[in-house]
Order: C-alpha cells, then sequence, then structure tokens
C-alpha cells in the first residue's frame, strides 16, 4: 500500500483551475521531488494535500494510508500523520512558538536547547528566512508525522544551511520511516537528498517522472522548464 | 481583625458575606460610610444604598480583595463603591465582579477611586457574567500630584448588555496606564474611556483591545484630553471573528479621539481592527487543532500580546 496516492486531482480557486488533473504516488519511507517554475501549481499541490480551504477540489481524490481524505479537515488530516512545511508561514501575534509547540506535540522545549530563544518568540513575528525555516522544522518534528510535505523549505538558503536542513530531514524522518515530498524550485537539495523520484510540474500537471535527479536537473539548467516539457 | 494580613470584600446578590479590614486599610460597607464620615459625601453621587468603601492609610504588602457576585435570580446590584488611598501609598488590588447563576440579573456600579499625590495602584478588575445579565460599571479615578495608576479591566465572559464608562484625572506628573480587554460574544456593549491629562507633565496611555464573535455589537470610545503640558497615547484594537455558517455577523465600530488644548502636548493614537485570516486558521489547523482551538488560540495571543 502506499503511503499518499494523488488521482487525476484538479483544483480550482476563485473560478480559475490551478490543478489540470495530477497523478502521484509515494511509498512509505520515500523521498520524491517536484519541481517545477514560478506558479505552475506546486504549492497549491502542498496546500490542497493539507486541506486548505483556500481551494476546491473538482476533481480527482487523495488516499492517504489507504483512506479517501479529499474531503476531511486539516486538522484531521494533520492527525492522521499528514504534514506540511510552509514556504511562508503566516505570523501569529501573541502565540510563542513554544507554547503552540507544546499544545501541538504535548512536548516541552528544553531551556538548553539551541531552539529555546526562539520558542520565547511570536510565531513568524519578524520571524528572518532562516528562523522561519527552523520554527517549520521543529514543528514538523514534534509532529510526529507519516509523510511530510516540504514547500520549498530550501528557498533563500546558502547552499552550507541547505546541506544542514537536508541533514536533519534525513536524521529526523528519512532515517524514521516518514515519506517527504520535497517541493524545490531551485533543486539544490535534491543533491543531498537523493529523491527516488523527481516530478516535474507545470501548468497544473506533472508532465515528467524520472529516477535519475541529476538527469532533470541537469536538463533544466540547460534547457529550462519549457524544454523539459517537450524532452 | 485589625491584625489579619489581608482585606477584603464579599458581596453575594446585596448581601456583604465577608468584611475584612486590616492594620492600615479600613474597609466599611458604603452606606455606613456616608454616615460615619462626611467628607466622603463629596465622592459619592448620591447616598449609596450598597456598595464599599475602601480606605488606605497605611502601606500594606498584600493585595486588597473585592468580590461582587450575583447568585439569585433578578437581582438588581446598585453599588456605590469608593477607594481612597492616602499619599505616598503603594497598593494592589483584585477586583471580581460575576454572576453564578443562569438567570437575568442587573449589575450597576457607580466607583470612585482617589489616589492622593506620590500614591500608587495597580488595579487588576475581572468581569464575568452571565448572557442574560446586565452590566453597567462606570468608574473615575482622580489621580494626585505624580500619583500612579495601572488599571487593567478584563471582560472574560461577556453579559447580553454592558455599559462601561471609565475616566481617568490626572494631575502634575501623574501617570496612568489604562488596559481595556473584552472578548464579546452576542454581547450589545458600549465602552467609553476617557484620560483627561490635567497636570502639566502628567502621561496616560489608554490600551483597548476587543473581540467580536458571533452576534456581537460592540461599539467604544477612547478619547484623551490634553489640557496641560503632557504625553499621551492611544491604541485601540479590534479583532472580528467570522461566525460559523449562517452565524449573525458581528460588528465592532472603534472611535479614537484625541483632543489638544495645550500647544505642548503630545498626543498619538492607533487604531485598527483585524479579521482572523484564513491562511492563520488553515496554518494552525495543519498543525492537528480543530477550528474552534485554532480561533481560541489566535484570540488568546490577541488579547495577550
Amino acid at each position: 500500500m502506499k503511503r499518499i496516492e494523488i488521482k487525476k486531482l484538479k483544483v480550482s480557486s476563485q473560478g480559475k483551475e490551478i490543478l489540470k488533473g495530477v497523478d502521484l504516488s509515494l511509498g512509505k519511507g520515500e523521498v520524491q521531488a517536484l519541481l517545477g517554475p514560478n506558479a505552475s501549481g506546486k504549492s497549491t499541490l502542498a496546500q490542497v494535500i493539507m486541506g486548505s480551504s483556500k481551494y476546491k477540489v473538482t476533481g480527482g481524490e487523495i488516499i492517504f494510508n489507504g483512506k479517501k481524505i479529499t474531503r476531511l479537515s486539516p486538522g484531521k488530516r494533520a492527525k492522521m500523520g499528514l504534514a506540511l512545511a510552509w514556504q511562508n508561514p503566516p505570523a501569529i501575534k501573541g502565540v510563542k512558538l513554544g507554547s503552540l509547540i507544546e499544545k501541538i506535540s504535548e512536548k516541552k522545549i528544553e531551556k538548553s536547547d539551541s531552539s529555546s530563544d526562539l520558542a520565547e518568540r511570536d510565531v513568524n513575528v519578524d520571524f528572518s528566512g532562516g528562523e522561519k525555516k527552523i520554527s517549520e522544522m521543529l514543528q514538523i518534528v514534534s509532529l510526529k508525522p507519516k509523510l511530510v510535505v516540504f514547500d520549498e523549505i530550501d528557498s533563500g538558503l546558502d547552499m552550507k544551511k541547505t546541506k544542514t536542513v537536508a541533514e536533519e530531514i534525513k536524521k529526523e524522518l528519512v532515517e524514521k520511516g516518514v515519506s517527504v515530498l520535497l517541493i524545490t524550485h531551485s533543486g539544490e537539495i535534491m543533491n543531498f537528498l537523493e529523491p527516488a523520484m523527481t516530478n516535474v510540474m507545470v501548468a497544473g500537471k506533472i508532465i515528467c517522472s524520472q529516477k535519475d535527479f541529476k538527469k532533470v536537473l541537469r536538463t533544466i539548467k540547460r534547457c529550462g522548464y519549457e524544454k523539459c516539457k517537450k524532452c | 481583625m485589625k491584625s489579619a494580613k489581608n482585606a477584603s470584600y464579599w458581596q453575594v446578590d446585596h448581601k456583604v458575606k465577608n468584611l475584612l479590614s486590616a492594620k492600615g486599610v479600613e474597609i466599611f460597607k458604603s452606606p455606613e460610610a456616608w454616615e460615619k464620615f462626611s467628607w466622603t459625601r463629596k465622592y459619592f453621587t448620591s447616598k449609596p444604598k450598597e456598595g464599599y468603601f475602601i480606605w488606605v492609610q497605611k502601606q500594606v504588602d498584600f493585595p486588597l480583595v473585592s468580590c461582587v457576585s450575583i447568585m439569585g435570580k433578578n437581582v438588581k446590584q446598585e453599588l456605590g463603591n469608593l477607594m481612597v488611598v492616602e499619599s505616598g501609598l503603594n497598593i494592589s488590588m483584585h477586583g471580581t465582579c460575576n454572576s453564578l447563576h443562569f438567570g437575568c440579573g442587573q449589575h450597576k456600579a457607580k466607583g470612585k477611586i482617589i489616589l492622593k499625590d506620590k500614591a500608587s495602584l495597580k488595579y487588576e478588575h475581572i468581569h464575568n457574567w452571565g448572557k442574560k445579565d446586565s452590566v453597567q460599571p462606570e468608574y473615575d479615578f482622580i489621580l494626585g500630584k505624580e500619583a500612579k495608576l495601572e488599571y487593567s479591566y478584563k471582560m472574560i465572559s461577556g453579559p447580553e448588555k454592558l455599559k462601561v464608562k471609565t475616566r481617568v484625572e490626572l494631575a502634575q506628573k501623574a501617570v496612568c496606564t489604562l488596559k481595556l480587554v473584552a472578548d464579546c460574544s452576542f454581547t450589545k456593549a458600549e465602552i467609553e474611556d476617557e484620560l483627561l491629562l490635567q497636570g502639566r507633565n502628567s502621561s496616560g496611555l489608554i490600551e483597548l483591545k476587543l473581540v467580536a464573535r458571533e452576534g456581537a455589537e460592540v461599539s467604544a470610545v477612547s478619547a484623551v484630553s490634553a489640557l496641560a503640558e503632557c504625553k499621551g497615547h492611544l491604541d485601540c484594537q479590534g479583532l472580528l471573528v467570522d461566525p460559523a455558517m449562517g452565524g449573525r455577523q458581528p460588528i465592532l465600530n472603534l472611535v479614537p479621539k484625541l483632543a489638544c488644548k495645550n500647544s505642548k502636548a503630545q498626543l498619538t493614537h492607533e487604531a485598527a481592527i483585524g479579521r482572523i485570516s484564513s491562511e492563520q486558521l488553515d496554518y494552525l489547523m495543519m498543525r492537528g487543532l480543530s477550528e474552534k482551538e485554532a480561533v481560541d488560540l489566535i484570540i488568546n495571543g490577541f488579547l495577550n500580546s
């Protein structure tokens, strides 16, 4: 049984179709990547997998651990083991990151923990780009998920920090059997996490799925996404 | 009771259940104070029927406590409260007004708090009412020279009708922070607060945080008036919460007012009404919270920030 199966998923927002029949599946403990140009629908797919209220599913279905979840609330999906690390998480004034983590995981952040300073601050309020990534990672790990979608976790990070984040994902999630879908624009993080399958999304459709991520990266680097479409 | 290590006043319906004075703190029923101390009559607007008179004459190292509750059905309280803190004393007070029933109670309170020169008061006032109650507190604070007031009014659960008036007069170099917080569902609330900066170098801050949930109609007028060289700031923040499908939309009106009658006064204000965004809700729900848990977390964050 696959961890997640997305079948012919069609999604619209404000009357505009964004996803035009997406098929994607991930096995248990598998790492896959989803590449694509800006506005191709990658982040929409991530949000729809989690049940965002912003989008309307007009066709197809999402099956998680053998159960249809297409109509479930985000809270129920999270309880089942789905998690999303946001690219641009919203600020929540007055709610300390530490208390949010305690609430969602019933786990206290130790004072000696290097993230304890961040835990004392309001969630995503005046966080730098790097701090947002740390905050998302802390929350994700504390949820003990079965599948995590990382939406551009590597955006704005230099090579060294990308490597650190990738190592953390490997240690805390992949090695523990968690399935990971990496959504990435640049693809840098793939060099450290070596996905088993790399999917390319253009204009709301997955146009290519390749096992050799290096080949995909080379093609995109050389010819861009438009050429990739014709490949 | 003079040597007791606390001082408190506890009234249920119209009956005083407990009245405890301490060394340096005299507490009387208001009608008794009216009779016993003729000088108090200039502060009471009329002869009080019920309520407390607290007279702090010496420094104490414990907080003063007042609790006024409604327990019986259809009880109509009409309190006349007076508190006088003598010069140079530094006092804290916890006041609670609540209902312990599910009927229609009425709680009217007219209070005056006098802080003499260099006196300081930290006052936490909590209101917690039933859905059918009608509540009307009116408090005047008179601050003498260099007096200091930190007043925090928090309404945890709103009545059907709420009319709150708070007014602070500040003399020379007096300082005041007025923090009013209310979380309203199905409450029709009229809130008025005013700082009168009368003395030179006085300063004051009003912080108003209001949440309007389903069926609430909240109107708040906050004013700072400068009559001398002084500093005042007004911060009004509101949060509208969308009701569940088919529920009555809340209404929230915030009116900040600044009135300056001295060219050297500095008055500033900020006001905003926000709405819980679907993005914030989605974010928290994707962390495993239900919609209600997510809304409550955002509201608590807003009220406590």
